[in-house]
Parts: C-alpha cells; sequence; structure tokens
C-alpha cells in the first residue's frame, strides 16, 4: 500500500503537483492496531496541512480511528482502500472506503464453494478481530442459506499454539470439503501447515486477508487482481514492476493508488481545505462524474461505499493470485 | 404645540414606561429563559447520555459474566446449549462493545481502553474455545491448562468491564454534581435578575405613576369644582400630558360654552314664560273662538239638514211639473201638426187663386196691350196721311215738272222728241201716284172707322176685366190671411212646443239641479259635522295648548330656578 501511494505521488508532481505544488505524503504506522489507529488519527487531525488520510488498512483500525477523523471542528477525511467491515463507514460522514464489503467477500466465497466446488460441508476458522467474525458471520450464513453445512466454527489469534485441536475435532467430526480461513496470510499459513500435519485435506479458501498467500489452489476473493483487465490497470502493474523490482501490486496498493489520483483530482477542483474536499469527495458518482480507477469505477453511495464494485475470486497459480476460472 | 410636547402626552409617558419595562425585563426574562432552558437542555443531555451509558455498560458486564460462566460451566457439563450460551453471550460483548465505541462523550483515552476491552476479550474467547476443543477431545489436563490461561484474560476483562461500570457510576456522580452546580449556579442567576426586574419594575412604575397621577388629580378637582356648579375658568399647575392638556382646554371650552348657555338660559327662560303667558292668552282667546264656530257650525249644520229636506220636497214636485209639462208638450205637438195640415190645404188654394189671378192680369194685359196697339194704330193712321199728303204733293209737282218737259221737248223739235216721250210718262206716273195715294187714303178711312169699332169694344172688356182683378185679389188676399193665420198658430204653437220642450229641459235640469243642490246640502250638512268636529277638536287642542303654555311657564321658572345659583 505505501509503495503503491508513493509511486502515485511522484506521477502527481512528476505531472506538476496540484495547482502547481507538490504533493507530500505522510506516513504513520498503526501496526494494524486499533489502540494505536487512535493515536495515529489523533496525530494526523491535529496536522493542518494534512487534508486527507489515506486508510487505514484494516477494518478494525478504521473503526477505531474514524471518531477521531470525524468529530472536533475541523473533521478529517479518511478513505480506507481495504476496510471491508460491513459497518465501518456507517454513522461517519467523512470515513469513505474504495472496496466492497466482507458482506461481498463472504457471499461470493461461499456461492463459489457451493457451486464450483459442490461443497456440502465446510470448516471455518476466523482469526477473532472485526474483519474475520464480519467474513466468517457472512460465509457462515451465506453457505448455510444456499444448503452447506458448517462442520466447525472456531476463532483464533496469533498466539494460539495450535490449531491441532480444532482440526482433530473436525476429523472426528468427519471433515470438510472446504476450509474456509477468514482471517490473515500469517494465520492461514498456519493453518495449512497444521492441515497437512493432521492429515486433513480440505479446499483452503479465504477474504482479501490472505492476500500474498503462495501456496498454490488456494482461492482468495479481492476486489482487485493484477491481471485484471484494462489499459489503465496494465499501465499502472507495468509502472509498478518498474518501481519495485517486478512485484506485482495487491488489492490494497491499487486502491491506495486510486484514492491519491482522487483526492489529488479533489485538491485541484476545490483546493486545500478539508471540509470543501470532503464534499466533492462525496459527490463523486452523483454530482461529480465517477472515478475510472485502475480498481474500476469509484462511485459512492450515501454511507461512502462503493456499492458497484464486485469481488472477484482469484486463484494462486505459481506464486501469483489470478483470476479464477470456473 | 412644540415638536417637544407633542412627545408630552399620556400615551408616550405610559409607553415610555413600558418600554422602559419590557427593556428591563425582556433581557431579564431572556436571561431567565436561558438559564432554565440550558439547565433543562443540560440536564437532558447529561442524563440520556448517562443513560446510555449505563446502559452499556451494564450490558456488557452481563454479557462478560455470562460468556465466563458458559466457557467454565461447559468444561465440567459439555453440552450444546451451554456452548451456544457461550457464543451468544461472547458476540453480545462485542455488540456492546461497538456500542460503548460509538457513544459520543468518550475520551480518547476511554476509547483505547474500550479496544482494550475487545483485545482481552477476543483473547479469553480464543482461549476458551480451544480449551472447549480439547475437552471435546477429551484432553482434560490441557483443556485444563488452557482454560487457566483463558482466566487471565478473562479475570483482567471482568475488571475493565467493573472498573467501566465503576467509571461510569462515578461519571454520573460528576455529572449530578455538575447539574447540581449549574443549577446553583443558574438558581443565583435567576434569583439576582429576579430581583433586578423587581426594583427597575418598582422604580418605573413610581415614576409612571407619578407623572400620570398629579395631572390626573388635578384634573379631578377642577371637574369636580364643575360638578359643583361652578364654571369659571380653570386654573392648573405645572406642564400637563397632551391628552390631560387636550382634556383641560376641552373642560375649559366646556365651561366657556356652559357660562354662555347658562346666561342665554337665563333670558330665555324669561322670554320663554313671556312668549308662555301670551300663548296663554292667545289660546283661551282660541278656545273661545273655536266655541262659537262649533255653535255657529251646528246651526249650520241644522239649516243644511233643513236646506236638504225642502230641496228634496222642491224636486219631488219639479218631477210632477216635468210629467204635467210633458203631457202639455205632446198636445202641443197636435195642434202644431193641425195647423200645419190647415196651412198645407190653404197654401194649395191660394196657390190656384194666384193661378187664377195670374189668367185674369194676363187678359186685362192683352186688353190693354190691344188698347194700346189700337191708339199706336190711329197714330200710325195718321202718319200714313201725312205720308199720303207728301206723295200727293209729290206726284202734282212731279206732273207739273212732266208739263214743263213736255213744252221744252215739244220746243226742242225732233230731238226733243224722245224727250217729250219720258215726260209724258212720269206724268203719267205723277197721275197713278196722285191716284194710289187717294186709295191708300180711303182705305185709311176705312180702317180707322173699324179701329174706333175695335176701341170701344175693347173699353167695354176692360171695364170688365177691372171688375174680376179685384174680386180675384179680394179672395187671394182671404188665402194669404188664412195661410198667414195659420203659420201665425203654427209659430206659436211651435214656440209654445219649444217652450214645453225647453220648460222640460229646464224642469229635468232643475230636477238635476235640485239633486246637485240636494245632495251639496248633505255634504254641506256632513261637512258642516265635521266642520262642527274639527272645531270641537280645535277647541280641546286649543286647551291642550292651553296647558302647555301653562306647563311651559312653569319649566321656564324651573329652568330660571336652575340657573339662578350657577356661578358664571
Amino acid at each position: 500500500m505505501r509503495l503503491a501511494a508513493e509511486l502515485a505521488v511522484r506521477e502527481i508532481n512528476a505531472a506538476g503537483g496540484v495547482r502547481g505544488r507538490p504533493l507530500a505524503l505522510v506516513l504513520l504506522d498503526d501496526s494494524a492496531s486499533t489502540q494505536r489507529a487512535i493515536q495515529v488519527a489523533r496525530q494526523f487531525y491535529d496536522m493542518p496541512d494534512v487534508y486527507a488520510v489515506v486508510g487505514h488498512l484494516t477494518s478494525g483500525t478504521t473503526i477505531a480511528a474514524a471518531p477521531v477523523y470525524n468529530g472536533g471542528a475541523t473533521p478529517l477525511l479518511e478513505i480506507s482502500p481495504s476496510a471491508s467491515s460491513p459497518t465501518a463507514t456507517h454513522g461517519a460522514p467523512y470515513t469513505f472506503r474504495v472496496c466492497p464489503t466482507d458482506l461481498l467477500h463472504g457471499a461470493r466465497l461461499a456461492a463459489w464453494a457451493r457451486r464450483q466446488l459442490a461443497a456440502e460441508r465446510a470448516a471455518v476458522l476466523y482469526l477473532n478481530d472485526e474483519y474475520g467474525r464480519g467474513v466468517r458471520q457472512v460465509f457462515t450464513s451465506s453457505f448455510t442459506s444456499l444448503g452447506g453445512r458448517v462442520i466447525t466454527d472456531d476463532p483464533y489469534l496469533p498466539d494460539l499454539p495450535s490449531f491441532r485441536p480444532y482440526l482433530e475435532r473436525l476429523q472426528r467430526a468427519g471433515g470438510a470439503q472446504v476450509m474456509m480461513v477468514a482471517g490473515t496470510r500469517a494465520g492461514a499459513e498456519a493453518i495449512m501447515s497444521a492441515m497437512r500435519a493432521a492429515g486433513v485435506t480440505a479446499q483452503v479458501m479465504g477474504g482479501d486477508g490472505l492476500t500474498g498467500l503462495e501456496t498454490d489452489g488456494t482461492l482468495i476473493s479481492s476486489a482487485y487482481l493484477p491481471d485484471r483487465p484494462g489499459e489503465r490497470n496494465a499501465a499502472f502493474v507495468a509502472a509498478y514492476r518498474r518501481a519495485y523490482d517486478s512485484r506485482l501490486p495487491d488489492h490494497r496498493g491499487a486502491g491506495a493508488y486510486d484514492i491519491i489520483h482522487l483526492l489529488a483530482r479533489g485538491l485541484d477542483a476545490v483546493g486545500p481545505h478539508r471540509g470543501r474536499l470532503r464534499d466533492w469527495v462525496a459527490g463523486v458518482g452523483t454530482e461529480i462524474p465517477a472515478f475510472e480507477g485502475v480498481t474500476g469505477t469509484i462511485a459512492f453511495d450515501e454511507n461512502g461505499d462503493v456499492p458497484n464494485k464486485d469481488v472477484v475470486v482469484g486463484v494462486v497459480r505459481g506464486g501469483q493470485l489470478v483470476t479464477a476460472t470456473p | 404645540m412644540t415638536g417637544l410636547e407633542r412627545f408630552n402626552t399620556l400615551r408616550v409617558r405610559i409607553a415610555l414606561g413600558g418600554l422602559a419595562l419590557v427593556a428591563g425585563m425582556v433581557p431579564i426574562a431572556f436571561i431567565g429563559i436561558s438559564a432554565l432552558s440550558t439547565i433543562g437542555t443540560t440536564v437532558a443531555t447529561e442524563l440520556d447520555q448517562l443513560q446510555r451509558v449505563t446502559a452499556v455498560s451494564n450490558g456488557v458486564t452481563v454479557a462478560v459474566s455470562d460468556e465466563i460462566r458458559a466457557a467454565e460451566q461447559y468444561l465440567s457439563a459439555r453440552t450444546p446449549e451451554v456452548q451456544q450460551q457461550f457464543r451468544t453471550a461472547a458476540a453480545s460483548v462485542y455488540t456492546f462493545q461497538q456500542a460503548l465505541q460509538s457513544l459520543g462523550a468518550l475520551t480518547e483515552e476511554e476509547r483505547i481502553a474500550v479496544t482494550r476491552l475487545e483485545n482481552l476479550q477476543a483473547q479469553a474467547e480464543v482461549w476458551y474455545a480451544y480449551a472447549h476443543a480439547l475437552a471435546d477431545l477429551g484432553r482434560r489436563d490441557d483443556a485444563h491448562a488452557a482454560a487457566i490461561t483463558a482466566r487471565e484474560p478473562a479475570e483482567q476483562l471482568l475488571a475493565r468491564v467493573l472498573s467501566v461500570a465503576e467509571g461510569q457510576s462515578r461519571q454520573a456522580e460528576a455529572t449530578t454534581d455538575r447539574l447540581v452546580d449549574a443549577a446553583r449556579t443558574r438558581r443565583s442567576v435567576v434569583l439576582w435578575v429576579l430581583a433586578t426586574s423587581v426594583v427597575i419594575a418598582t422604580l418605573v412604575g413610581i415614576a409612571l405613576f407619578r407623572s400620570v397621577d398629579r395631572p390626573v388629580q388635578d384634573l379631578v378637582g377642577a371637574a369636580r369644582r364643575f360638578g359643583a356648579g361652578d364654571f369659571r375658568p380653570m386654573t392648573l399647575r405645572g406642564t400637563m400630558p397632551g391628552e390631560l392638556r387636550e382634556l383641560t382646554d376641552a373642560m375649559d371650552s366646556v365651561g366657556a360654552r356652559l357660562r354662555t348657555i347658562i346666561v342665554a338660559v337665563t333670558n330665555e327662560s324669561q322670554q320663554m314664560a313671556d312668549t308662555a303667558s301670551d300663548l296663554s292668552a292667545v289660546s283661551e282667546e282660541l278656545a273661545a273662538t273655536s266655541g262659537e264656530i262649533t255653535t255657529a257650525m251646528v246651526d249650520i249644520s241644522r239649516s243644511a239638514e233643513k236646506q236638504v229636506s225642502g230641496l228634496e220636497h222642491s224636486r219631488q214636485r219639479m218631477e210632477h211639473l216635468a210629467t204635467l209639462a210633458r203631457k202639455n208638450a205632446d198636445v202641443t205637438q197636435r195642434v202644431v201638426t193641425l195647423g200645419q195640415q190647415i196651412r198645407r190645404l190653404a197654401d194649395d188654394r191660394r196657390r190656384e187663386m194666384e193661378t187664377a189671378g195670374a189668367s185674369i192680369a194676363d187678359v186685362r194685359t192683352v186688353v190693354e196691350r190691344s188698347a194700346r196697339q189700337v191708339e199706336e194704330l190711329e197714330r200710325l193712321t195718321a202718319a200714313i196721311d201725312d205720308f199720303i199728303d207728301l206723295i200727293k204733293r209729290i206726284s202734282s209737282q212731279t206732273n207739273l215738272l212732266a208739263l214743263n218737259a213736255a213744252i221744252e221737248a215739244a220746243r226742242a223739235g225732233e230731238r226733243g222728241l224722245g224727250f217729250a216721250v219720258v215726260a209724258e210718262e212720269v206724268r203719267h206716273l205723277a197721275d197713278s201716284s196722285a191716284k194710289a195715294a187717294e186709295d191708300v187714303a180711303d182705305t185709311v178711312r176705312t180702317i180707322r172707322h173699324q179701329m174706333s169699332e175695335v176701341a170701344q169694344t175693347m173699353a167695354s172688356g176692360r171695364g170688365k176685366v177691372a171688375v174680376l182683378g179685384p174680386m180675384a185679389e179680394g179672395v187671394q188676399r182671404a188665402l194669404g190671411d188664412i195661410a198667414s193665420a195659420v203659420a201665425e198658430v203654427e209659430q206659436t204653437t211651435a214656440n209654445v212646443s219649444r217652450e214645453a220642450r225647453a220648460h222640460l229641459e229646464a224642469t229635468d235640469e232643475i230636477g238635476t239641479v235640485l239633486r246637485t243642490v240636494s245632495d251639496a246640502a248633505s255634504s254641506h250638512a256632513s261637512s258642516a259635522e265635521q266642520v262642527t268636529a274639527a272645531a270641537e277638536e280645535q277647541g280641546a287642542s286649543t286647551e291642550e295648548m292651553a296647558a302647555q303654555a301653562n306647563a311651559l311657564t312653569q319649566a321656564a321658572e324651573r329652568l330660571r330656578a336652575l340657573v339662578k345659583d350657577l356661578r358664571v
């Protein structure tokens, strides 16, 4: 995300900046911690030259920081590239996001498991945070309503000593065709090694939290995949690869890249002012034409969400996530 | 009235007083209301906030307790119900935490504390879930160890939740204190404001009362004097407000007018008394006169009634007369008819006699004309005689001449022969003429003879005719006398008839006139009665007038008595 954002800033400044002035990027790390996110948000809020925040990365941090950005006399615009918790933007007029919600990820994955994989039994392991609970909740309800059965449904945290008891209990309960991991890449990797050790065979799938996982065959839903068609995306991916040692951008980087370009356009239109910039962004897709980014068309609804953006299911092939074909 | 005086009115004084009051009271009321509404709003906000915070913190406390209890219970009694209770309680902890997070009143430290709660909750939940999985696998010792690990964050969670609840309770106390302080401050503000307003209102009221009361009292005194009948001009102190000044001016002018009126009333009442006594006298006279009129009219009325009955009698007689006259007219008409017949006969006879008389006259004319012609013939025969003489003389002359001519012719010899013949002839002719003249003379003599005979006959005829003429004339005259006598009769009867008709008409006319007169008399009588009634009424009115004149006199007296005491 940082790399893509820096790429966008470089592009903008190379083209003359905004209103003749170069765009500056202030970087602060919330370490994906909600407590840290609140402190970081306060720091950004108190910087008068900061007109918008690209972040936060996770749903939990975005939600925790939202009251800071939305309060006070000079609220600050916050646009997250990847906060997918359904209620992350609700009741917060200065909080926006450019990604679909977990509802869509959980629903798309459940549908893929039931329809493409014809799975009837699923096991769920979820990271016990805002994001993990959200994806798990949508997945289990969607899968059940499509006629499938969730055999086990257990929470985990990074300091959990072992996944073996959960997996053994699953085996004892008859196993499952699909292992849904509602969590992050690290958790998924630990789960997969535990599965191999326990001899549990199930198709592993998960939401965009699993992005970066390199185990071939894993199904990962994402709002953006680098192989997404379109000239604009092709140019972005090419530039990213040139700049960053042939690496491929993920959905978070692409979202941040789009947000930076969108903000530059807004600042150019209304000038450096927090309230005016927020109002301009709120009008994108209604009063102002929708923004065509590398992740697709950005048009905000009254919550600051992008309901017209969809989720695709990708598959890891050769260490890279590519669009899965049914 | 100068510009300043224009504003020196009661209305302006009261308005200024009112304005001063309003100007004083409005900010006071505003301050009071805003103080009260602020405190009301503060109380409402604080209480609402407190209520929500309390509800959420209570909810989270209960949910955490339930979660730990169910989690511990599942380790000893592994039933799906307990597992379900554990999961439900855990889920509701997150819900309450989110609610706590979205409360506006939290400080950032509190927010961080809440997110710390969430982390503890997640840890406790995961470790209990892990312990449950181990318990499900029958690994009791491992499960127990995991549960012990779970208890640490669980206890911390519970402690923090309780401390949040305590914090809320402290916050509630602080809120109460704040509210009490605010109420105390507002109360002192309101009290101060009230005291100020009372002072301002009192001062304004006194000033207003003074500015209005004194002139009013002055005016009241003046009005009382007026009431007591003293209409002498007023003397007032100081400046008066506009309306009272107007009132004073009005009362002054009322006093002046009343003075004028009282003088006028005094004079007028005297005059009125005089007039009333005059009127009384006149009305008495009038009453007497109308009494007389009444009497006279009663007489008239009575006479008129008599007249009516007399006229009625006359009318009846006139109608009888009219009947007689009509008969008379009929008789006269018959006489006229007879006279006309007589006259017609007399006229016929007379015309016949006239014809006879005319014949006699014609005869006489013829006879006379004949006599005149005979006389004319005599005169003509005399002329013939003269003519014969002339012719004789001419023939003798001619003869002589012829003789002379024959002598001369004889002397002329032969050449005179022819002439001698002619002379001879002429002499013959003269001889014949003399002879013819002689014959004529003879004839005339015969005629003259015959004529004298005719003349004698005619003379005797004329004598006879002369006798017949006067006789015819006598008859004719007699007939003319008859005719003229009849005409006269006719004329007379016509006159009589005409007069009878006229008489009849006159009689009818008289009847009509009589009826009219009678009606008139009747109406006259009723009019007279009306007049009488009117006269009687007039009498009554006159009496009334007299009474009113009397009352007028008394009123004038009273009026005089009334104004007598007024001071002008």
